[in-house]
């Protein structure tokens, strides 16, 4: 099963899209693991997940989050704006779905 | 003139921002700073117990038992609020040396116990077999600032030039990473604590007395209102360029929070008037209710809106923006890089501020003495947060009405737009059906 992280300055807000991509994945019946975490814990994360997803306002974390997930060879990507702020759950889902292909 | 700005937001302050955002030392104290929010949370709720929202005077029966229960339990009450909030410097030296640590690939634990043991060498001088506990709350947060990151930092030197006692390959590890420990505490024992000495000698203070002595300009100087309009302006520019604002600027701020928290509750004991005004309950519920951009006001408008388009997004951000979270409105409507609505954004939280400052200045609203959790719903947190004063409540809700005022004039203007585009897109429709 996919593992897939998604990360943001508290994970708050990005437990919503996480809601929103469960429902996405459970009407298309695909079985995926989907968390949403606050930045501190990347680190803790990163390991136990196949890809990360970054909510869009803490992109600035993304080039030094990327090195770390360049080392261990994981997919990482920020979330487009307008997807994250419509909440669209299925396109995030492909999205990501596409991203460890 | 408006686009000239916006690319030098997006190409100058944007940049600067995602630098102290991942800056490793800035990093380290405010994810210290959050290991230890627990127990300062859970700590000064207790504190509201001790101090009833009641006069003495009330004739409010739960009111009068309440009194006389605190004053018969007063200490039985304060101690874990003492032990947790009350030297809550401990918590953070260790954490932030945890966090710096771990950052740098060293061992952490040691650092953390390293960084305590330090802290309390020069803050707690043991006499007569007792601590004082003066600057082990509030008071100390610039000096365990201080402390953890020159411990940390003198760690890996040590560790970065092999400087340590060689043990054979067949110890465990454990045992050797408490052999690691020895030269560091020796180190630190034989040049902080010499220094510490000094400063008493010379100037009749210890250490932490001395660096709260350095930092009172500044700690004055950032309660104050232009201060306080500068943080909120910062923030939302950050926000206005699509990135997370409060948690940058918040982190930068957290140290003033906290040290301006432990002068207000000190002086809530003593029965003296408090102090501060600027403390993170104050920022979340009056100054950005609703989440950044004090957006809770505009969610209500979107809600009844003609826009297809803003009616969902207000249908999808009313329930999170009751809780301060915003992100729907922020990255949907979108606030992003929308001139239509900057103006509104950045200055709805500006006017909350300067209003709630000058309620709180003149008493007309209580100041905070409690830590919130910042999701709490903008009326109940800023009442929780100044020891359930209802007038509190009462403010954060006629706040929402002038923010809603302020937003309604852009927001007509956005949704002008937005109903031409949707009416442009359902005639290609029609003429173009797929």
């Amino acid at each position: 099963m996919k593992k897939i992280f998604l990360c943001c300055a508290a994970g708050m807000s990005t437990s919503m899209v996480v809601n929103k991509m469960k429902q996405a994945a459970a009407t298309k019946g695909i079985e995926v693991e989907i968390i949403a975490v606050a930045m501190e814990e990347f680190d803790n994360t990163l390991s136990k997940y196949d890809c990360c997803l970054l909510g869009p306002q803490i992109k600035y974390k993304f080039d030094d989050f990327k090195k770390k997930a360049d080392a261990v060879g994981k997919p990482i990507a920020v979330i487009n704006n307008m997807d994250y702020g419509m909440m669209r759950g299925d396109k995030i889902l492909a999205d990501a779905l596409a991203m460890m292909q | 003139m408006s686009n000239a700005f916006f690319d030098f937001i997006e190409r100058k302050i944007t940049p600067i921002a995602a630098r102290a955002g991942t800056q490793r030392h800035i990093m380290a104290v405010r994810d210290g700073f959050i290991g230890a929010m627990p127990f300062m949370i859970v700590g000064s709720f207790l504190l509201v117990f001790a101090f009833p929202p009641f006069s003495p005077d009330t004739t409010f029966g739960f009111g009068q038992w309440w009194l006389s229960m605190s004053k018969q339990y007063f200490n039985e009450i304060m101690t874990p609020f003492n032990m947790s909030m009350g030297i809550m410097a401990c918590y953070i030296s260790a954490g932030i040396a945890f966090n710096l640590a771990q950052s740098y690939k060293l061992d952490a634990f040691p650092c953390a116990m390293l960084s305590l043991m330090t802290f309390l060498l020069i803050a707690a001088p043991m006499k007569d077999g007792t601590l004082s506990a003066s600057f082990l709350g509030g008071t100390g947060i610039f000096t365990t600032i201080i402390v953890s990151i020159y411990v940390t930092e003198l760690m890996r030197f040590l560790k970065v030039r092999n400087i340590g006692i060689k043990l054979p390959e067949q110890v465990p590890e454990k045992i050797r990473q408490s052999f690691n420990l020895l030269i560091p505490a020796l180190i630190v024992i034989l040049t902080i604590y010499p220094l510490n000495l000094f400063v008493q000698h010379q100037f009749g203070m210890i250490l932490p007395d001395a660096i709260m002595a350095i930092f009172k300009p500044l700690i004055s100087a950032a309660d104050s209102l232009p201060a306080i309009l500068f943080a909120v302006f910062l923030c939302h520019i950050l926000w206005f360029a699509g990135i997370h604002g409060a948690a940058i600027v918040g982190g930068i701020l957290q140290p003033f929070y906290l040290v301006n928290l432990g002068l207000n509750q000190s002086a809530l004991a003593a029965g003296q008037p408090l102090p501060h005004i600027f403390i993170e309950p104050f920022w979340s519920f009056f100054i950005v209710l609703g989440g950044s951009g004090a957006t809770l006001g505009l969610v209500m408008l979107y809600t009844r809106s003609k826009s297809a388009h803003l009616r969902a997004i207000g249908k999808l951000g009313i329930v999170p923006a009751c809780f301060n979270i915003n992100e729907p409105v922020i990255f949907g409507s979108p606030l992003v890089m929308n001139p239509i609505l900057f103006f509104p954004f950045i200055v709805a939280p500006m006017v909350n501020a300067t209003i709630a400052w000058f309620a709180a200045s003149g008493d007309l609203i209580g100041k905070i003495i409690s830590l919130v959790p910042w999701t709490a719903p903008a009326p109940i947190g800023a009442a929780w947060g100044a020891g359930w004063q209802m007038g509190n409540g009462l403010l954060v809700i006629a706040l929402i009405i002038i923010d809603m005022l302020i937003y309604f004039p852009f927001f007509k203007v956005y949704e002008k737009q937005l109903l031409s585009q949707e009416a442009d897109m359902a005639t290609e429709m029609e003429t173009n059906p797929v």
